[in-house]
């Protein structure tokens, strides 16, 4: 009891106070800030179908932080306003987050469909194409949780080969399955990470881009990228990107042309 | 005797009779009188290249596939290498010709040629006389060979005289209603698979046209009602020669009878021109029986929802609409650039090999007498120490210790295995001489007697600083 009542005399008075009063504090403010997100999402949702449409995506655009619906919502608003680029954009900023949402897969497809761009941004070789989506069919988040229990039960099947040696060949087998899941997941989530930091994806919203040899305004135009095109920045430099198309081709596209997938 | 004349002028010309004498006797033939004139129908020979142009089907049919050949003569002695191009010019016409040339060598009037054909048709789009030319055939002279053998050539140009050609409008008089553009002269052939069959059951309705002409100017074949079946859409394929002057049309439609009350195909129908006939006609199959009974269920007609099958519905497209709600808030940094994914990565792997590592010591305690004495020789004599009271116990725990570390009996163990044991080991100087002292001042006390108390707590802390020095010195 004394050793209780020395410990309770050890502390600051009033020190527990505070630490409580600010967890309600930031829980109330989180509330509060939600309930305020979804007030803003509800009046640009009403806006929509009003048939405001660019006033509906200006409203979408200011909600923060941002969930796959904004994203969605948000290419919808700009589809009925006839932007198709910038509806895929946000479409495939909404896939990224729900990957196997049937919905923001439907309208990615109609609207590429519709700028014919469906084939352009699609991996020319079976092999890529298989990759492609096997590695975009969950998120990043999913990947790593996925690794990380074909891990764990990669190593206790190993542990149990150990240590239960009388149930080997049960833990060998789970061991087997594990590794392979693990190396997949890894594979999946090794490949997702890098190639959004080394190879960041962006699309194409102002049809009829030209991308040049150089990143010159009188150089030569290699090829020109239809809107709702899928590309990879290669290079960053001023007002130019360069850009590599689905089937290798790169050129220099003015950097107002495109938008990155992932926001800046 | 056979004699072989050539006349190289015109003119009257007389072969004198021939005499001969045989054992006295003559013998005489007859005169015989040549007339050489001028062979104006045969232009061909008073050059030794030349080219024509053979068409035998004026006058020709609006839309009519007729064919049309450009001939070049080039006689046997003329060196002729190959062909390296033709032109033409033949507006209207619809002219299209092989790439591949017909060789072959003919006489003509005596005189041996090798004759070149460029086959192709003509397929008039405009009616009136068109022309077909002037047209030129590109040809190589064979000239002699350089030094090497390969063969010299020289370009020449032969030119094609022009021919018209007359192209008639297809005849207003007698043209059926249903004419849709056949010209050609066609076959209809007709089947079905099968032909007796339930209801709900495919039917593989099978139309074959085939003839000469243009296919692709065919059409296809009218049907008679096809009330009564579901029906798909046709496949259909076409084969014809390179010129396209004739060929076959396999057109293949499923239908399904809806009811029992289906009890024929439909007739089939197929209305041409025919320009050798100069008329119209008419291909017709007559409509195939068939035998519909009930299916394995007893029905005797589909029914979909309670009513008759409809037409296929054609679904619209458009964008889903808008999400209602926010959905989960996802997280501003990636899960696999957190600490806490790393620590799950790493702790798993730390834990396994610290694992491997426990069951490894614990195997080798078991197994090897040596090593766990070792092992548990320092942490065993400072127990025995803590709570030594006297000489003897001191002296015990300093000899349980030495037993232990060096796998030897501990209870035999005095002063001299300083010098057996410890010095061979590496252990000299103060280390082993505080060793020997400390069994000596055991020893003596034990046997002799004297002052203990502080003495033995004196030893006992030295004996301590010992195994301190032994474990630094990994004995």
């Amino acid at each position: 009891m004394s050793l209780r009542r020395n410990n309770f005399s050890q502390q600051k008075p009033g020190s527990r106070i505070p630490k409580a009063v600010c967890f309600c504090l930031f829980l109330l403010c989180a509330q509060l800030s939600f309930a305020g997100t979804t007030s803003d999402f509800r009046a640009a949702n009403k806006l929509y179908d009003e048939g405001k449409f660019p006033e509906a995506a200006a409203a979408y655009e200011k909600i923060t932080p941002k969930t796959a619906n904004v994203y969605y919502n948000l290419g919808n608003a700009w589809f009925r306003e006839g932007k198709l680029g910038l509806a895929i954009l946000n479409y495939e900023r909404a896939r990224r987050l729900t990957p196997r949402d049937p919905d923001v897969l439907a309208n990615l497809r109609f609207a590429e469909q519709r700028l014919g761009v469906e084939d352009v941004n699609t991996p020319p070789r079976a092999i890529q194409r298989f990759l492609h989506s096997v590695v975009v069919s969950h998120t990043p988040t999913e990947w790593g949780a996925f690794e990380l229990v074909a891990l764990w039960l990669t190593l206790l099947a190993v542990a149990g080969c150990i240590f239960l040696p009388r149930a080997r060949t049960a833990f060998l087998v789970v061991a087997i399955i594990g590794f392979l899941g693990f190396g997949a997941s890894a594979f999946a989530l090794g490949y997702e990470a890098i190639t959004r930091h080394t190879a960041p994806q962006a699309v194409v919203v102002i049809d009829d881009s030209e991308a040049r040899f150089a990143p010159l305004p009188e150089s030569t135009v290699h090829f020109k990228l239809a809107e709702g095109t899928k590309i990879v920045i290669r290079e960053d430099r001023d007002q130019w990107l360069l850009v590599e198309r689905a089937d290798g081709q790169q050129g220099w596209v003015k950097s107002d042309a495109i938008v990155p997938i992932t926001p800046r | 005797m056979v004699w072989q004349v050539t006349p190289n002028r015109t003119g009257q010309f007389k072969i004198p009779a021939a005499e001969v004498e045989v054992d006295g006797k003559k013998y005489s033939t007859e005169p015989i009188e040549i007339t050489v004139e001028n062979v104006t129908a045969q232009p061909e020979l008073q050059e030794r290249l030349y080219a024509r142009v053979q068409f035998d089907r004026q006058p020709v049919f609006l839309g009519q596939t007729a064919p049309l050949n450009v001939v070049l003569f080039a006689r046997a002695d003329f060196p002729l290498y190959g062909l390296s191009g033709f032109q033409v010019e033949a507006e209207g016409l619809g002219y299209r010709h092989l790439n591949k040339v017909r060789s072959e060598s003919r006489g003509i009037n005596g005189v041996s040629f090798n004759v070149v054909t460029i086959e192709g048709v003509v397929t008039p789009t405009r009616t009136g006389k068109l022309a077909f030319g002037p047209a030129a055939i590109k040809c190589q002279k064979r000239v002699g060979e350089d030094w090497f053998g390969r063969v010299q050539t020289e370009d020449i140009t032969v030119p094609v005289d022009p021919l018209d050609i007359e192209v008639l409008p297809l005849p207003e008089e007698g043209r059926p209603a249903d004419f849709a553009g056949a010209i050609g002269q066609w076959n209809l052939a007709v089947t079905a698979k099968p032909t007796e069959l339930a209801v709900g059951d495919p039917i593989t309705f099978t139309i074959k046209i085939s003839g000469t002409g243009n296919i692709d100017t065919v059409p296809a074949p009218k049907l008679g009602s096809l009330e009564g079946f579901k029906t798909y859409d046709p496949t259909t394929k076409t084969t014809k020669d390179d010129l396209n002057t004739s060929g076959q049309r396999v057109i293949q439609q499923v239908l399904i009878p809806k009811s029992t009350e289906v009890k024929e195909l439909p007739d089939v129908r197929l209305t041409y021109f025919d320009p050798v006939a100069k008329a119209y006609k008419v291909a017709m199959q007559p409509p195939i029986q068939l035998m519909v009974k009930a299916n394995s269920g007893g029905q005797t007609e589909i029914v979909s929802g309670g009513s008759r099958l409809r037409p296929e519905e054609k679904l619209g497209q458009d964008i889903v609409y808008l999400k209602g709600d926010l959905g989960p808030t996802a997280a501003t940094i990636p899960f696999y650039a957190t600490s806490t994914f790393w620590m799950l990565n790493i702790i798993p792997v730390l834990g396994l090999f610290g694992g491997i590592g426990w069951k490894w010591r614990r195997d080798k305690l078991r197994g090897d007498v040596a090593y766990a004495r070792r092992s548990r020789a320092a942490k065993s004599a400072r127990k025995l120490l803590a709570s030594a009271t006297s000489y003897d116990e001191v002296q015990h725990a300093l000899q349980s210790y030495l037993g232990d570390r060096l796998n030897i009996p501990s209870g035999g163990i005095t002063a001299s295995i300083v010098d057996e044991q410890l010095v061979p080991r590496g252990v000299n100087g103060e280390l082993a001489a505080d060793t020997k002292a400390c069994f000596e001042v055991c020893d003596t006390v034990r046997f002799a007697g004297g002052d203990a108390d502080n003495g033995v707590t004196a030893t006992r802390e030295k004996v301590e600083r010992l195994i301190d020095e032994f474990e630094k010195k990994q004995l």
